[in-house]
């Protein structure tokens, strides 16, 4: 369906599951979770990501996805080719409330005079033998975990009710979800016979130092203010739990970096990027004012 | 001659009574020598004239020739002819009245000139009205005339008589008594004073006579507490407001002057005038405004006072009723403006703010509380006014107004935070004898008298049960522990406030002010002994001001040292084991420095060489060992006297506060928090504690009281046992109630019979924080009835139960409506496909939009319905009689006869309804519709008497299935006692919070304002209850739950306002709509 005037596209697009990071994501370890990935993938394992918003689990995923390789088999036009050994493609999936199995499996679509069906994300994944990330997955509708159990166990199989098959995941092919236990009630948890089919990585904020590396080299601002934006950050944690229902995420002081890095100065940068994002309650509002404005001179 | 004038004088007189002859002869004797014949011929004449003039008249006589002997000595004949025929004149008015005047024409002849007579005659005559009672009044005027005159000048005389005058007109005792007491009001008041005080009485007098006494007897008094110059106006002020206020007049008017006491005598001429101008709009809100000032002057200036009453004064005339709200300080409005124009930061505004902040830092739960509560503990600390930590809780003083701006003083607060946060963050209390310091390593600092790095000798836990904490072990090493301790303190502050200063940039500017302002107030340096100077000057160099160290010059060497193991705790890295050590070292140095006065005129300021780099100068000029044989030899040719003088403390600097690591490491081992968490608190015998403090210079228990020692320390001891028990006292039952909580959660079984107890904090409101634990939530099931009341309440509101129910089944049919008509969506919609394609055949294009999707699967909402079940709640509901009813009967009693038995009979069967009934209806009600759509619900009432014992009762918990037993339970619904709202809403929220939900409502039913025993100050007060309940409001939107309160109270829009403010609430005013409001309410709140 190109035409011959085809007009300059200043995006690009990839098929779901031909995504790959072509630069390295920048992401610095914090403990042994590399090697205990590299390990589940090699061993096809699922793995569940735990850990507060922001603090890097989907780019732990990417950096993951970029140094897992594996020979490269596209699939075009119902042959596959070798292309070159190359990183692991990877499906992302934000979860949200209304997402239905047949949004992660695939359905029809009316196409002329036709139906075609359309491969869902997770359907691709699993033909691509790609990492499928579903994020948050306990926000997704119930009927997943249907989905999710035969592929995570010994089988790897899923189910594709509507085309009556049944698709055995291909090698490299991972499930990877992430929850996160902090801003649920304790009831909106996974299931046990849900949880029970993973290896567990827990996430927290990076300590100090780290992720003073990890806002200056992300944000590209000075050591200096990344020091104390992890300082902030640190301190603001302190009040998880009272008053706050989750602390800073690294990436809104990643947001902060980069606002300071453009001119605009550090205390206001604080407010509109981590203190207003954080909370709407006046008083914590000024509490955490206070600690940006001890920290920060203006 | 005039022996015959006499003679027939004495004739004319024989036919009265004897007793006017005798006065006659008396005065005869006084006047003879004085008057020419002539006028006593006039004389005798006079006086047999009064005495003939009519009945009585004789005794008006008397009283004449009884005056005429003391008259005649000081005026002359003349001029007494002239004055008694003012008396004559009255003789027309009444003879007795003219007695009273000659009576007391002698005694007031000193004060009024001959000529004044008419006048003053003519005002006692004014009160004369023809009657005994006014005729003895009149009399009574010239009378008190003489003691009253000496006062007040006859022109102002008149407003006294007016003033009698009106009180007269309404009673004559009290017009009497008054004019008694004139005289010594009178003179209880400046000569100033005096007429603007009555003519402030005439309007009493007028606008409220009964006052009138009052007045006389407090009113001198009231009026001094007024400044002296101001008080005319004061009382012309009171009289424009009494003119429009009435009766109220002098209660204000006593009332405002109490107030004017209260407040600094030099603004009371600022209030009156600000006053003034508020009395032409509002007479209360003049007064109210000055009844005010003692509170508002405590926080504004009188500059800002005019600033805040000009605000009150645009809001007085735009709403009369605001206005005098806001200067009585009843308006929020009032209280912000005051605040917004106040320079002073108050703790209670702040506190919740700071704690936040210090947790923040910190990472730990501290407290942050007034000073004043430590202090009032009596467990060591004395200083009401400055900073201080015990480890859990940072104190900070009541309020802080240094500077003009509230900025600056909360800058103020946030030092004093920071600098006790950071001793907490950076571990000043963290002191282990057993780890050594890394700055002052071992080896480098040979060791003259064991001592010489900080590290305590190995811990000793000696005789059974002793226990030392490290600090204490630290200090006991050394024979002078206050200078040991003065200088740990300066180099621990000095460590402190480095870090501060390092980690927190943004706090430096203030830090500095303050340093700075600290060292402005330093006693000058020259005047102190040697070793004080040098402790003197390490202080000052460790508030970063070298350049202020003054010190001899000869002797800069010996004062280099020192500042260079001071300068070196700066290094990063510092710990309080270096401080330790640091201490150590000064104190070898320091100790060998005698105290003495130094002879010398050299004293200059100290250069610094090495402020830049800590770690600069050699490692063997730390110590004074090496090498110089005696320091005191160096001090030798400034020693006079070489008297030793006794060492004395340095001043306290005021923002780092109190610092007693030794007390705060005993308490946290008291308090069983050091060492292993499990570990058991150890107990301490009260020797022990004895013992420990007698070393202890912190607690110098002379400055606790004056007692003698042993008794205070003996008192304190017992503060000090009481304050750990508590804390753990607390502890334990705090696990118990860890321990209930699980019983509360299982499910499914009946709860036991006793009630489950829990435990909730409450929030006091000027204290602005929490009191910790102090409600207990007792929780039980709801008695069991019959279930036939729930049947029976559906059937009388068969209709509204069908309407509810339909309107529900509304809300229902989203959850499970497709969404039909999409161009993606779950399948295909069979009907549209249909559609689709036969229009296709048909040629016709057509849109393919043959999707559907189920958009919400569940519906998810959770409510706790709470409903007030106190004993107001038993009130009947007054009934809307229809008064016409009464006139159909036409006056004929049969026709009445009949209605009223029908009537009775009709109550019989249908007893008025309570608040509770309503309440019980609109659950059934409300329960058939929640069982309509689904959601999960649970029904609770609360009640209860005291903070120890408010009742929770279970109708139906929010897993419960809906069956028989919760009908019967409902059945059973019944007013108990209390109204506690608070601790009843926040075990709501913890029951919501275990229930799973996206959408939680907490719903509170009540039929009136919270209110419980020792819910505020007394039972009358109504903040403190109001208060608590919005706090508990606001927890549960913090939890992401909606609250929503609704009340049959008709006055609820006062208090629900300041309760809900920006929450949803409703007044329901018809209460008999309830059942069928609440539904209603309810699907609103859900749709």
């Amino acid at each position: 369906m190109t035409t011959a005037t085809e007009p300059i596209t200043e995006y690009r697009s990839w098929a779901v599951e031909e995504f790959r990071a072509e630069e390295e994501p920048y992401y610095v370890p914090v403990s042994d979770e590399v090697e205990v990935f590299e390990a589940a993938w090699n061993n096809k394992i699922p793995v569940l990501l735990k850990g507060p918003t922001g603090c890097g689990k989907t780019r732990f995923v990417e950096y993951m996805a970029y140094h897992l390789n594996r020979p490269l088999a596209v699939v075009r036009d119902g042959k596959a080719e070798v292309e070159s050994e190359s990183n692991l493609p990877l499906v992302t999936v934000a979860c949200h409330e209304d997402l239905t199995a047949s949004d992660l499996v695939g359905r029809y679509l009316l196409e002329g005079n036709e139906t075609v069906w359309i491969d869902g994300p997770l359907t691709r994944a699993v033909k691509a033998g790609a990492i499928c990330y579903l994020d948050e997955v306990v926000e997704a509708r119930k009927d997943t975990t249907v989905l999710i159990h035969p592929l995570t166990d010994h089988r790897r199989i899923l189910p594709v009710e509507k085309k009556s098959q049944l698709l055995q995941a291909r090698d490299g092919f991972l499930l990877v979800i992430s929850f996160n236990p902090g801003y649920q009630s304790a009831l909106k948890d996974l299931k046990q016979s849900t949880r029970q089919r993973f290896v567990a990585v827990e996430f927290d904020y990076p300590p100090r130092e780290t992720e003073a590396e990890i806002v200056q080299h992300e944000a590209e601002c000075s050591y200096e203010v990344a020091l104390n934006l992890a300082k902030m950050a640190e301190k603001i944690r302190n009040l998880r739990e009272h008053g706050l229902a989750e602390g800073a995420s690294t990436r809104l002081l990643i947001y902060a970096g980069r606002m300071i890095a453009a001119g605009v100065s550090p205390r206001r940068a604080c407010q509109v990027s981590i203190v207003w994002p954080l909370t709407d309650d006046g008083e914590v509002q000024r509490s955490i004012e206070e600690v940006v404005s001890s920290i920060f001179e203006d | 001659m005039t022996a015959q004038l006499v003679e027939e004088a004495r004739e004319g007189l024989r036919q009265f009574p004897p007793a006017l002859g005798q006065e006659f002869e008396t005065a005869l004797e006084a006047a003879l020598p004085v008057l020419e014949p002539d006028e006593l011929d006039q004389w005798l004449r006079d006086g047999l004239d009064i005495a003939r003039h009519s009945l009585r008249s004789w005794e008006a006589a008397s009283e004449y020739f009884r005056a005429s002997g003391p008259v005649l000595e000081q005026i002359t004949y003349d001029r007494m002819r002239e004055w008694c025929a003012v008396g004559i004149d009255l003789m027309e008015t009444s003879p007795a009245l003219s007695g009273a005047l000659f009576r007391a024409s002698p005694a007031v002849l000193p004060h009024l000139s001959v000529s004044q007579a008419n006048d003053w005659s003519a005002q006692g005559k004014s009160l004369y009205k023809g009657t005994w009672k006014s005729g003895s009044l009149s009399a009574q005027y010239f009378d008190v005339s003489p003691q009253i005159l000496p006062h007040l000048p006859l022109s102002q005389m008149r407003l006294l008589v007016d003033l009698i005058d009106s009180l007269a007109s309404h009673s004559y005792e009290l017009a009497s008594a008054c004019l008694g007491m004139a005289p010594g009001v009178l003179s209880q008041l400046d000569r100033t004073d005096r007429a603007p005080f009555l003519e402030f009485g005439g309007i009493v007098a007028h606008t409220a006579w009964v006052d009138a006494r009052v007045y006389f007897e407090r009113g001198p008094g009231a009026l001094r507490q007024v400044s002296e110059d101001q008080r005319p106006r004061y009382l012309s002020l009171a009289g424009q407001v009494a003119m429009q206020v009435g009766r109220l007049g002098h209660p204000y008017f006593i009332e405002a002057a109490q107030a004017l006491s209260e407040v600094d005598k030099d603004i009371h001429e600022g209030l009156l005038e600000l006053s003034e101008q508020l009395a032409g709009h509002s007479g209360d809100a003049a007064m109210e405004f000055i009844k005010s000032s003692p509170r508002v002057a405590q926080r504004l200036g009188i500059d800002d006072i005019a600033r805040w009453q000009e605000f009150g004064l645009n809001i007085l005339q735009q709403s009369r009723d605001g206005g005098e709200a806001f200067f009585r300080l009843e308006s929020a409005r009032g209280e912000e403006v005051m605040e917004a124009l106040s320079s002073r930061v108050d703790l209670d505004r702040v506190s919740e703010l700071i704690r936040m902040y210090c947790k923040a830092l910190t990472g730990v739960d501290v407290g942050v509380k007034a000073s004043e509560e430590l202090t009032a503990k009596g467990v060591g600390w004395v200083d009401e006014s400055s900073p201080t930590t015990e480890g859990t809780t940072i104190y900070l003083p009541e309020n802080v107004e240094r500077y003009p701006t509230k900025d600056e003083n909360f800058a103020v607060y946030k030092v004093f935070a920071t600098h006790q946060a950071g001793r907490l963050e950076f571990g000043s209390f963290e002191y282990q004898s057993a780890i050594n310091p890394e700055l002052f390593p071992a080896d480098q600092n040979g060791t003259r008298n064991g001592h010489g790095n900080g590290v305590a000798p190995a811990v000793v836990e000696g005789e059974e049960g002793e226990i030392h904490t490290d600090m204490e072990l630290f200090f006991d090493q050394f024979d002078d522990r206050r200078l040991a301790h003065d200088l740990f303190t300066i180099v621990e502050d000095t460590r402190i406030d480095t870090i501060v200063k390092r980690e927190y940039a943004g706090v430096r500017r203030a830090f500095s002010r303050l340093q700075q302002a600290a060292i402005e107030r330093r006693r000058p340096v020259e005047d102190m002994p040697a070793r004080q100077a040098m402790v003197e000057n390490l202080l000052r160099a460790s508030l970063d001001e070298i350049g202020r160290i003054r010190w001899p010059g000869e002797l800069a060497e010996e004062m280099r040292a020192p500042l260079r193991i001071l300068n070196r705790i700066r290094s990063e890295g510092a710990t309080v084991q270096d401080s330790a050590a640091a201490t150590a070292l000064l104190y070898e140095w320091l100790s060998q420095i005698p105290n003495v006065e130094l002879d010398t005129e050299d004293w200059s300021d100290f250069e610094q060489e090495m402020s830049g780099d800590p770690d600069s100068g050699e490692d063997s000029d730390m110590m004074p060992g090496s090498g110089s044989s005696g320091l005191e030899e160096s001090f030798m040719p400034f020693m006079p006297g070489s008297e030793e003088r006794p060492y004395d403390s340095p001043d306290p600097v005021d923002f780092r506060g109190d610092f007693k690591p030794e007390l705060v490491q005993l308490l946290m081992k008291l308090k069983g928090e050091t060492g292993s968490g499990d570990a058991p608190p150890i107990p301490l015998s009260k020797e022990q504690l004895q013992e420990l403090l007698e070393k202890s210079v912190e607690i110098s228990i002379n400055e606790l009281m004056d007692m003698d020692l042993a008794e205070s320390s003996g008192m304190f001891l017992d503060n000090l046992l009481k304050e750990v028990n508590q804390i753990q006292g607390e502890r334990q039952e705090g696990q118990q109630a860890m321990g209930d909580d699980s019983t509360g959660a299982d499910d499914g079984e009946e709860l036991p019979v006793e009630a489950a107890s829990f435990y909730y904090d409450e929030w006091d409101f000027r204290a602005a924080d929490y009191k910790p634990r102090w409600c207990r939530v007792q929780e039980q099931r709801g008695e069991s009835g019959t279930s036939n009341y729930y049947t029976e309440t559906l059937h009388e509101h068969t209709q509204l139960v069908q309407e509810t129910r339909k309107q529900f089944e509304m809300l229902r049919p989203e959850m499970f409506r497709k969404m039909k008509r999409l161009t993606d969506g779950e399948d295909y919609d069979l009907d549209a496909v249909i559609e689709w394609y036969t229009e296709k055949i048909a040629g016709a294009t057509s849109e393919t939009k043959l999707f559907y999707r189920r958009n919400k699967v569940d519906r998810d909402v959770a409510v706790a319905f709470l409903l007030d079940v106190s004993a107001s709640t038993d009130e009947e509901i007054q009934k809307h009689h229809d008064q016409r009813q009464d006139d159909q009967f036409d006056d004929d009693p049969r026709k009445y006869l009949s209605w009223w038995a029908q009537r009775r009979a009709e109550a019989a069967r249908h007893p008025g309804k309570r608040i509770i009934d309503l309440e019980k209806e609109a659950t059934v009600l409300l329960i058939e519709a929640l069982e309509t759509i689904g959601d999960k619900y649970g029904v609770y009432g609360f009640s209860g008497y005291g903070r120890d014992n408010v009742e929770f009762f279970v109708y139906k918990d929010m897993d419960e299935p809906f069956n028989d037993k919760i009908k019967e339970r409902i059945d059973k619904i019944a007013p108990v006692r209390s109204t506690r709202m608070g601790p009843a809403i926040r075990h709501c929220i913890w029951k919501l919070q275990n229930t799973d939900a996206k959408v939680k409502i907490l719903m509170l039913l009540s039929d009136g304002r919270p209110q419980d025993h020792g819910y505020g100050r007394d039972r009358t007060e109504k903040e403190y209850a109001i208060h608590d309940t919005k706090m508990a409001l606001t927890e549960a939107r913090r939890e992401g739950m909606v609250p929503f309160a609704l009340t049959v109270d008709r006055a609820g829009h006062d208090y629900l306002k300041q309760m809900c403010q920006d929450m949803a609430y409703e007044v329901v005013a018809d209460i008999e709509s309830l059942p069928r409001r609440l539904p209603a309410l309810y699907r609103r709140l859900t749709g």
